[in-house]
């Protein structure tokens, strides 16, 4: 049987490689896929502790949410790039000043 | 079951957004081969009857019957949800009004925006009731999902992209963070509810540990609120989002933030300690974490704003540095400091939502949202120069206008809680905050306009406006005595032992 | 014996989640990355059913790996030139970086070793989907509406955001 700790030290370290994901990328949907990772982690930690602590299903259920909050999320965020992309594209992509400022 | 079907008797305001929402959405459909004014009209004409009927029954509901848990023990309908329903309602009929009247907006299919206005309402409410820890994560990314899209709205726009995908990478690491943390809490105290959250910390100590957990939820709480070190995202989607949007971020999600700020801290990581105070628990000095953001929110928000040249930039700041004023009351640990931030908020949407207001008018006129393009505004309108002038001062907190009131309910509790030294930041702060108002007044009243300067005409619905917003900022004081008679109901929490 | 060859298929998986999760925040291909992205979350489904949760682990196959990573994959794919695109603020050199979630991953685990969690196995919970079903319209049915209301904004959002609108310029 695997312990809970051992859950929880992968979760940490999955969540670790999100930060060091969202604080060194530059590109929108990298960044977007390490804010993944950051939920995936999450959702391990109510999993096991539903499982180890809780003894019930709250856990779950919550975990069952944020999946399809990440959906929406994933969603709108690339929604929002392919939006900006076809905006930018027309303007000149090269230029990146306005970017930038 | 039969607790659902009771719990929709104290749902109304937000089963009448619901409706609207629906009625908006089909209306939107139906109306699409319409000339775009009348159907426009019309749709603006229902999610302004839903907000109506969402405001009068919230305000009927204001105190009206014992506090209770809703939908197993999901929301609480106390005093503080009762208290903060009429302050989203009214932010977002302003901000609707204010829609009508923006440029920025003009010619655009406005369906979506009321349908994400509508929702964003309930769900502000919903983040203002919630005692579980997945209500608040999860009415929060409902707030923040809309808000990214009414951020985005002018899809051809490149600023109002970038604002949007800004927010949106910002607002997701946030709010991991803050899911991260209510994650190792729902470990720490093996269930999701508020209520059993804090008698499990009662019992055991987590110390440094719960301090950090308690850093990653507010990485989420600071991002709704605009406090800083969670703030970077603030002013760039100020100003990249349409005004009336950037108006409604200033007010509805921050106001909520803080709703959701005192129950999470004040129901979930403290016990009632006798006459309306509170004692921490769990060993982890939550206060001290309080008063830390709050000063760097204040001192950053006030200094930055100084710098600033376009005047959205400059209300974004602002909007941070009241949101550190705030937090102040947040660190009082008594019914006090929730009635001080109520207060503040009412007082806070006339004053901030009049800014807004002028500089939305004043784009009409000048199209830019520069400072200097103020210049000469005393010879054009006088009337917009007074009244950006009484938003400002009382902005300041000068009495005898509302916003001094506001402020003085902010001291009075943090003095009250023998943080003296808190106040004196506080006030030194507020001094800071003048330099900045003053200098767009100055330039609206002594710089001369170098270009033609013809006089500026307003519709009625803007006089109406204004007058609206004006009224409550001159008679605040007259009001007091309602003021507190209405903010002291957000003092009952919901208490179930 | 049994458990021996459990115990190694779980830490079998841990090493490819974790790995692919480097991947992804390391790699220089978006494509490429996208494609761990897809091992990682496998992974965490095979968590999932370690931990019991068969109802759960079905959904994060469906919904991130068939969903989300769909969705991600045409949004590179749609997008190739937004390679460029670069955000102005948040994104700092790598060794600071490293450092930072060094220190996270530190302090948590530190967390993890300190804090008594209770830990009690409660066995595993047989098939969850009933029961997940009677939460939903249940105790949970406030949240459940709400995921429904977020659910249709997000679609009527995004929907809306890639037809043409306004600008100011």
């Amino acid at each position: 049987m695997i312990p809970l700790e051992h859950y929880l030290y992968i979760s940490a370290a999955l969540f670790s490689l999100g930060v060091f994901g969202v604080l060194t990328r530059r590109n929108a949907v990298n960044v977007l896929m390490s804010i993944e990772l950051i939920f995936n982690s999450a959702n391990i930690n109510l999993v096991a502790f539903s499982r180890f602590v809780e003894g019930a299903l709250g856990g779950q259920v919550f975990a069952l949410l944020v999946i399809v909050i990440a959906a929406c999320e994933a969603a709108v965020a690339l929604a929002i790039v392919m939006s900006l992309y076809r905006v930018v594209k027309h303007v000149n992509l090269d230029d990146a000043a306005e970017l930038k400022g | 079951m039969s607790d659902a079907v009771q719990s929709l008797s104290r749902f109304l305001p937000e089963l009448i957004l619901m409706g609207a929402l629906a009625v908006v959405i089909v209306a939107d459909l139906f109306t699409q081969r319409r000339p775009l004014k009348s159907s426009t009209d019309l749709l603006n004409g229902i999610a302004l009857v839903g907000l109506l009927g969402a405001l009068v029954t919230s305000w009927q509901a204001l105190g009206a019957g014992e506090a209770q848990p809703l939908f197993a023990s999901m929301l609480a309908d106390d005093g503080l949800l009762g208290v903060f329903r009429p302050i989203f309602c009214l932010t977002s009929i302003v901000v609707l009004l204010l829609g009508m009247r923006s440029k920025e907006l003009e010619g655009v299919r406005l369906g979506e925006m009321l349908a994400l206005l509508l929702t964003v309402t309930a769900a502000l409410m919903w983040m203002a009731g919630s005692v579980n820890l997945v209500m608040i994560y999860l009415s929060l990314e409902t707030v923040s999902v809309a808000s990214y899209l009414m951020v985005g709205y002018l899809s051809s726009d490149r600023l109002s992209n970038e604002a949007s995908l800004k927010y949106i990478l910002f607002g997701a690491v946030s709010t991991g963070a803050m899911l991260f943390g209510l994650s190792l809490l729902y470990g720490m105290t093996g269930t999701l509810d508020l209520y059993g959250v804090r008698a499990a910390l009662a019992e055991g100590a987590f110390g440094p540990g719960l301090l950090f957990v308690l850093i990653l939820i507010a990485a989420g709480i600071g991002f709704k609120i605009a406090a800083a070190p969670f703030h970077f995202w603030c002013p760039d989607v100020y100003t990249g989002a349409p005004t009336p949007v950037t108006a409604f971020l200033s007010v509805g999600p921050k106001a909520a933030g803080f709703a959701v700020l005192i129950r999470f801290f004040y129901l979930g990581m403290a016990e009632p300690a006798g006459g309306g105070a509170i004692a921490p628990v769990g060993g982890a000095d939550w206060q001290m974490l309080l008063m830390m953001l709050a000063v760097i929110t204040m001192t950053l928000g006030n200094v930055a704003a100084l710098l600033q040249t376009n005047v959205k930039r400059l209300l974004a700041y602002s909007s941070i540095a009241h949101a550190g004023t705030m937090l102040m009351a947040a660190c009082v640990l008594s019914v006090d400091g929730v009635q001080a931030i109520a207060a503040y908020l009412a007082i806070y949407l006339f004053m901030n939502l009049g800014a807004f207001a002028v500089v939305i008018l004043a784009h009409r006129v000048t199209g830019s949202f520069e400072i200097d393009s103020y210049a000469g505004f005393w010879k054009r309108s006088p009337l917009l120069t007074v009244a950006m002038g009484i938003f400002l001062f009382s902005l300041m907190g000068i009495p005898p206008f509302a916003g001094f009131l506001a402020k003085w309910y902010v001291f009075a509790a943090v003095i009250n809680a023998g943080l003296g030294w808190l106040a004196v930041i506080g006030v030194l702060n507020a001094a800071v905050a003048a330099f900045y108002y003053v200098k767009v007044l100055r330039v609206m009243v002594i710089d001369q306009e170098t270009g033609p300067t013809p006089a500026l005409a307003f519709s009625r619905l803007d006089l109406a406006l204004l007058v609206v917003l004006v009224v409550p900022n001159v008679l605040g004081l007259l009001f007091w005595g309602s003021l507190d008679r209405v903010t002291e109901v957000s003092q009952t929490l919901l208490e179930l032992g | 014996m049994e458990s021996m060859a459990s115990a190694a298929i779980f830490y079998g998986v841990a090493a490819l989640v974790l790995g692919s999760a480097l991947y992804v925040v390391v790699g220089r291909n978006l494509v490429h990355s996208a494609f761990a992205l897809v091992a990682a979350f496998f992974g965490v489904a095979v968590f999932y059913v370690y931990l019991g949760a068969d109802f759960l682990a079905g959904a994060q196959v469906l919904i991130y790996v068939g969903g989300i990573l769909t969705l991600l994959l045409f949004g590179v794919m749609l997008t190739n030139r937004i390679y460029n695109l670069n955000l102005r603020s948040g994104a700092i050199q790598v060794v600071p970086g490293a450092l930072s979630a060094g220190l996270v991953f530190a302090l948590l685990v530190w967390i993890i070793q300190s804090v008594d969690w209770g830990a009690m196995d409660a066995g595993d919970p047989g098939p969850t989907s009933e029961s997940i079903g009677r939460l939903l319209v249940g105790d949970y049915l406030l949240p459940f509406e709400i995921a429904s209301v977020l659910l249709l904004i997000a679609l009527m959002g995004a929907a809306m955001l890639v037809r043409r609108r306004g600008s100011r310029s």
